[in-house]
């Protein structure tokens, strides 16, 4: 029996990690910045602020607090997911969280077009989006939970939410077939993610219901722990399947959907943090994973978010492109070194 | 039967290359039987040879990087009766002057009205963005069909219109109702004004249309009067001492898209005389830059000029509260062209912009040095409200 004693070293080295990235982070970017005007926009007024000062405190420090929260969110909604399904595969958009936000925003974007004015004028606001998104995914979770209800069998689930995912792919595609190209071309870059348009009050919205989703994950840990034995062991154990399915269910959608509306469709994390995090850590059991899923996936963010910048160009990459083109290879890496995967 | 006729042909030419050869009267560039159009200045992506009883008409780069090379034969109909061409050799033959087409693009509309052939137009795809009020009212008393989209053109439709000549556009390559309309014998011709590097050059496509209509010298008068103007507007512009600082465009998401200083965009801000901020860039399509990086350099910029599709000042603010931070924005100096729409909102400057480069320049004048141009009313640009 591993007791959590034994893992406060690497959990006090990621923490340490963690801040230092989190610095790093912030004093990297397209304009080169003194390290002491860091430390300086935190302390001076907002009104008073130079460029520099400005770029730290609404700019890079929203879009680390940002990368924090995709990272761990994403991360432990995919750890949630290839528990509750017992499926390494599996990733925090598989209840079709993802497609549901996609249509809410193709809706948005797309549908101007074909819905005419009220939707146009719909999308001056920042909040069109996400109020859209959240939507999307939110009917697509109702119609799981409903589902989920009805059905004893969890891979039931699982291929219902592939079929949502169809679904909307297919209503997308119906609406790109009628839009202009500017309209695709914002849609299409939605796609791609982002993690530095948020505002601070967005910020703060984001931080709540990502907070109420970690909430529900941590009070989920004893249903996970149980349901690696097999849904029918965990039934013998006393376990109330259908709720601890519900709590795993609302967690992660109230993490997924929410990251989803606000920084876009981010790639890999959600599949990719769980694996390292179980390779590094050697442990199946959740209450020490979640915490080092959250470590893991927020460490891992901030470097794809500093290397997505370019440092010191003027350019940069979409998050998307990162995520999977450094994250996918050191995946590959993990499980071929080990030879086995921990699952 | 074919090789006899060509042979003909060969003889024909042969025979009248002789005949110019007595008539000291014109003036040959080449001794061939070819006489080299050189009427065209400024563009690249087409050319118009003369030949003996036809033109041909060579479009060398429909669209960026384009391999192929299309040629097509503008030839009476009379003529048409009495030659027969090589079909492998051109990839259309169209009998001028044409008298229906069905263009594609609203860049091919001022063309149209320019040469008074506004009612030849009988097709278009996406009507609503044409702006032009007497190609409207043709719209509108239903003269003009609704073909759809451009990336999907209404097949069934176009062949039932069966116009002389379709005017095309490819983005990369051709396009698949395109392919299944040259089928069907009706001539596709690729237009491509929007792959020339200069605002001129881009304008000088009107000669490509003068063509078709047999109106070349209507054209070339036409193009004349907007380049005389163009270059009196840059001349005046190069009076000024005071160049104000510009930046353009606007974010999506944390990327910040501008012109680069080779596009057409930048050319216009450097014949205006302005110290556009990001004129020395040379890169392929437009920049894509990060926030921080226009905000340290942009911030104290003395104009805006078009802010992407943003339409208000609240528009801006409410997309990213950082806009609010620039000097222009806090000045009110943002312009755009984004409010000047026609009827059914198609923006006027997408489908003008090209064939007017005086227009667009002046517009710029007028902004950034107000006292060059005192009665002038700008024609595109508006102040952000």
């Amino acid at each position: 029996m591993i007791t959590s004693k034994s893992y406060t070293i690497p959990f006090i080295v990621l923490a340490v990690l963690l801040l230092l990235l989190f610095m790093v982070n912030i004093s990297l970017g397209s304009v080169s910045i003194a390290f002491n005007t860091i430390i300086d926009s935190f302390f001076t007024n907002s009104d008073s602020l130079n460029n520099h000062q400005y770029i730290i405190q609404n700019y890079r420090l929203p879009k680390a607090i940002t990368a924090v929260l995709v990272g761990s969110g994403l991360g432990i909604s995919g750890l949630l997911m290839q528990t509750l399904f017992r499926n390494p595969l599996a990733g925090p958009f598989v209840l079709g969280i993802t497609s549901g936000a996609s249509l809410g925003v193709a809706l948005v974007i797309l549908g101007s077009s074909i819905f005419g004015g009220f939707l146009a004028t719909f999308l001056l606001t920042k909040w069109s989006l996400v109020i859209a998104a959240s939507l999307g995914s939110f009917l697509v979770l109702l119609l799981v939970l409903i589902v989920s209800s009805k059905v004893r069998d969890t891979m039931a689930i699982l291929i219902i939410g592939l079929m949502f995912g169809s679904i909307t792919a297919a209503i997308v595609s119906v609406l790109s077939y009628f839009s202009s190209a500017e309209q695709l071309q914002q849609y299409i870059f939605w796609g791609f993610g982002s993690l530095g348009d948020l505002d601070w009050n967005e910020v703060t919205i984001f931080a709540i219901i990502y907070g109420i989703g970690i909430l529900f994950s941590i009070l989920s840990i004893k249903g996970l722990n149980t349901l690696l034995l097999g849904e029918n062991y965990a039934k013998s154990l006393g376990l109330n399947i259908k709720q601890s399915r519900l709590l795993i269910i609302i967690a992660t959608s109230l993490l997924a959907g929410t990251i989803t509306a606000f920084a876009g469709p981010i790639a890999f994390i959600g599949l990719a943090i769980p694996h390292v995090t179980r390779q590094v850590f050697n442990t199946s059991n959740h209450k020490i994973l979640l915490p080092a899923v959250f470590l893991f996936g927020a460490i891992i963010m901030l470097i794809c978010d500093s290397i997505a910048q370019l440092p010191n160009t003027d350019y940069m990459l979409p998050i998307n492109a990162i995520t999977s083109l450094f994250g996918a290879p050191i995946v590959v890496w993990l499980l071929v070194r080990q030879r086995k995967m921990v699952f | 039967m074919l090789q006899n006729k060509a042979f003909l042909l060969l003889l024909l030419s042969f025979l009248l290359f002789l005949n110019c050869k007595e008539d000291p009267g014109i003036d040959r560039k080449l001794p061939a039987l070819i006489q080299e159009d050189n009427s065209i200045a400024y563009a690249e992506g087409f050319s118009i040879t003369n030949h003996s009883n036809f033109k041909v008409l060579t479009v060398n780069n429909p669209w960026p990087k384009a391999e192929k090379t299309y040629k097509y034969v503008l030839i009476s109909k009379e003529d048409a009766a009495k030659t027969s061409f090589m079909k492998d050799e051109y990839d259309g033959i169209i009998i001028t002057p044409v008298t229906s087409i069905v263009v594609t693009s609203t860049t091919h509309i001022p063309a149209l009205e320019l040469l008074n052939e506004e009612n030849s137009l009988i097709g278009f795809p996406g009507s609503d963005y044409i702006s032009s009020e007497k190609i409207r009212q043709r719209i509108d008393n239903g003269h003009v069909r609704e073909l759809g989209k451009n990336e999907g053109l209404n097949t069934e439709v176009l062949l039932e219109l069966n116009p002389n000549v379709v005017v095309g556009f490819g983005v990369d390559g051709t396009s698949k109702s395109l392919k299944t309309i040259s089928n069907a014998r009706i001539p596709v011709i690729y237009n491509g004004d929007w792959v020339e590097k200069t605002p001129l050059a881009k304008a000088e496509w009107i000669k490509f249309f003068g063509a078709l209509y047999n109106k070349e010298k209507q054209a070339d008068s036409v193009f004349k009067t907007i380049e005389t103007n163009y270059k009196a507007a840059k001349q005046l512009a190069q009076t000024v001492t005071e160049r104000p600082t510009v930046i353009s465009g606007a974010m999506y998401k944390d990327v910040w898209y501008l012109p680069n200083g080779t596009s057409t965009e930048a050319q216009f801000l450097k014949d205006a005389n302005v110290d556009y901020l990001y004129a020395d860039t040379k890169s392929q399509g437009s920049l894509a830059l990060s926030f921080e990086a226009v905000f340290e350099k942009a911030k104290h910029a003395n104009l805006w000029l078009s802010p992407s599709y943003y339409s208000s000042m609240e528009a801006l603010q409410t997309a990213n509260t950082h806009y609010t931070q620039f000097d222009a924005f806090k000045n009110n100096a943002i312009y755009t062209f984004a409010n000047t729409t026609g009827k059914t909102g198609g923006v006027l400057y997408y489908e003008l912009g090209l064939s007017r480069p005086d227009l667009v320049l002046k517009d710029i004048i007028k902004i950034c040095h107000p006292d060059l141009l005192p009665d002038y009313q700008t024609y595109f640009f508006k102040p952000l409200k």
